[in-house]
């Protein structure tokens, strides 16, 4: 009793002395400074001098002005249209690439080449391809059009380089998706005569659906914080039509100095982040249960 | 009908390549335009073969003011402390959340594995804060701390794998007297070597592009890394194309070397997740 009463001691040093670097970790860069981010949201801070006690002036300030409302409509916008747009291009290239053709999987590796690749570089390659004189596209086009600096057109573009980016990604997931449907699922299909397209819709699409609720899910997310490809190529702007919230949060604090509102829109930013990941959970877990049923 | 069936494979290659082509494309601009002069630039079509080659840009951008090697050898450096402190720091907890029972295990994970829904860009601020504070701001430090102890998406991986380890193993090694960091270097980390390969090429990438963070803690170009310097490159030298490819080329080809080589396991990282 006393001896497995010792072990259990010396198991229990063992673990904590195991965790105790990553802790370290976890707790100093993670934890922390989500706490120091709550904290800062209530200061007011312009990186030299000190920081003192607003009350909630920066939450007030960031709530009422329309600049943190236009940055939450421009990040929607975009989500909405890099999510089901990739969503959609990597479903079709999927199903392209699962018909065994040979060569396939040397169009998967070039595919999912933007993906590994520092999305600052790229996003500084595409600045040149759509600058308006001088860029790669308008040549070949013949004319000059404004991809960037178009208020217009600036937010598509970015869009459309995020999204060049991520096919590759999607197209992973979803191949993986559709090489997991059983065999015998489809032969049956094929039997009782379901043709290419019903086959897709009825058989397919159906048995998909936790690969596409996983593949909306990271990508939303992701799409929430885009900055590399927009601090390459508007810098949020022209007037502030590409302005979004990671953008705004970095412009606020080390452009403006005032740490106190970009603070608080990192708290902001935060909050909308946990919700859509629990909301998945919690979705996730109840539609599980139903199956079970 | 075989005819139809032909037809029907012709059209998806033709897909297939108009996508690849696209895909392609703008590396293919980056490294063309990186081995051109500027007259050649500016007169002929981007997608013309470079001629003369020459090596002017990366050689101006390597021993110029823009001190592009040093930012590579600051970026290599940087990722190489971070991989392998996470690594040491990932085995260690991974394993204690696999196979040792201590009180708190089950919260302590699920701590861990929260952080994982905290977004790097709130981050920032405060990191920004805390490293002013420590008077580690625009140092070496800076780009290495906060990331060289832990990786809970690592530590997930990693425990995922551990928990596969036959026990009967373990518990062999205990009766020949091995202790916990015996039965670590000798048993569990030469059997995970695949997982551990798959985070060294995820942290290894994540690092090498990460912008963000350094762009944010570092001013001037003492501890520039690959990615700010390519960056500030561009705002400096703005339609001096030409030298700006060949940062992005010198930013991108690493890799997509890396990537060549490792295809499978990369293919691997990325799916992985998907389990998850």
């Amino acid at each position: 009793m006393r001896s497995r009463g010792r072990l259990r001691r010396r198991s229990a040093i063992t673990g904590y002395a195991l965790l105790a670097p990553s802790l370290f970790g976890v707790v100093c860069f993670l934890l922390l400074p989500v706490l120091v981010v709550l904290w800062l949201s209530f200061q007011s801070w312009d990186l030299i001098g000190p920081i003192t006690f607003v009350g909630l002036d920066n939450y007030q300030s960031v709530l009422s002005d329309g600049v943190f409302g236009n940055s939450l409509l421009v990040t929607l916008i975009f989500v909405a249209l890099v999510v089901p747009i990739q969503t959609l291009i990597g479903l079709g290239a999927a199903t392209l690439l699962t018909r065994g053709l040979p060569g396939s999987a040397w169009f998967r590796t070039i595919y999912v080449l933007p993906w590994i690749c520092a999305p600052l570089a790229l996003g500084v390659v595409w600045k040149w391809i759509l600058a308006p004189t001088d860029g790669a596209l308008n040549t070949l086009l013949g004319q000059r059009v404004e991809w960037l600096s178009d208020p217009a057109l600036a937010l598509p573009a970015v869009a459309a380089v995020v999204i060049w980016t991520n096919v590759g990604y999607v197209t992973l997931f979803f191949m993986a998706g559709l090489l997991n449907i059983p065999g015998q699922i489809l032969e049956a299909a094929r039997i009782d005569g379901a043709g290419a397209v019903k086959m897709f819709w009825h058989i397919k699409l159906p048995l998909l659906r936790p690969t596409m609720f996983f593949v909306l899910v990271t990508t939303v997310i992701s799409a929430f914080q885009v900055f590399d490809q927009v601090y390459a190529l508007t810098q949020g702007g022209p007037a502030r039509s590409t302005d979004v919230v990671a953008a705004r949060i970095y412009y606020e604090a080390f452009d403006a100095f005032d740490l106190g509102r970009a603070a608080v829109m990192a708290v902001v930013l935060l909050v909308i982040l946990v919700v859509i990941t629990l909301a998945q959970q919690f979705y996730f877990r109840r539609r599980v249960t139903y199956e079970m049923d | 009908m075989k005819w139809t069936r032909f037809s029907s494979t012709a059209a998806v290659y033709v897909v297939l390549v108009l996508g690849a082509l696209f895909t392609l494309g703008p590396f293919l601009l980056s490294i063309l335009t990186a081995f051109k002069t500027r007259e050649q630039f500016a007169q002929e079509p981007a997608l013309s073969w470079p001629d003369p080659f020459t090596l002017d840009n990366f050689a101006l951008l390597l021993t110029g003011p823009a001190q592009f090697g040093r930012a590579i050898v600051v970026t290599i450096l940087a990722a190489v402390l971070i991989l392998v402190g996470q690594l040491i720091c990932s085995i260690l907890a991974a394993y204690a959340f696999a196979r040792v029972d201590f009180p708190g295990r089950q919260v302590l994970f699920w701590v861990y594995l929260s952080t994982l829904m905290i977004p790097p860009v709130v981050l920032v601020i405060p990191l920004y804060l805390m490293m002013t504070e420590a008077g580690l701001r625009n140092s070496f430090w800076s780009l290495v701390l906060p990331f060289a102890f832990a990786s809970p998406y690592a530590i997930f991986l990693l425990r995922e794998y551990f928990r596969g380890i036959p026990q009967e193993l373990i518990d062999a090694a205990r009766l020949d007297g091995a202790n916990t960091l015996d039965v670590l270097v000798e048993i569990v980390v030469p059997l995970s070597r695949p997982i551990i390969a798959t985070v060294t090429l995820i942290t290894i990438v994540s690092n090498w592009n990460s912008f963000m963070w350094p762009l944010v803690v570092t001013t001037g170009s003492e501890w520039r890394v690959v990615t700010v310097a390519t960056a500030s490159l561009q705002s400096q030298f703005n339609g001096n194309w030409t030298l700006v490819m060949a940062a992005t080329t010198l930013a991108l080809v690493p890799l997509l070397l890396l990537f060549l080589l490792f295809q499978r396991s990369f293919v691997r990282s990325i799916t992985i997740s998907g389990s998850a």
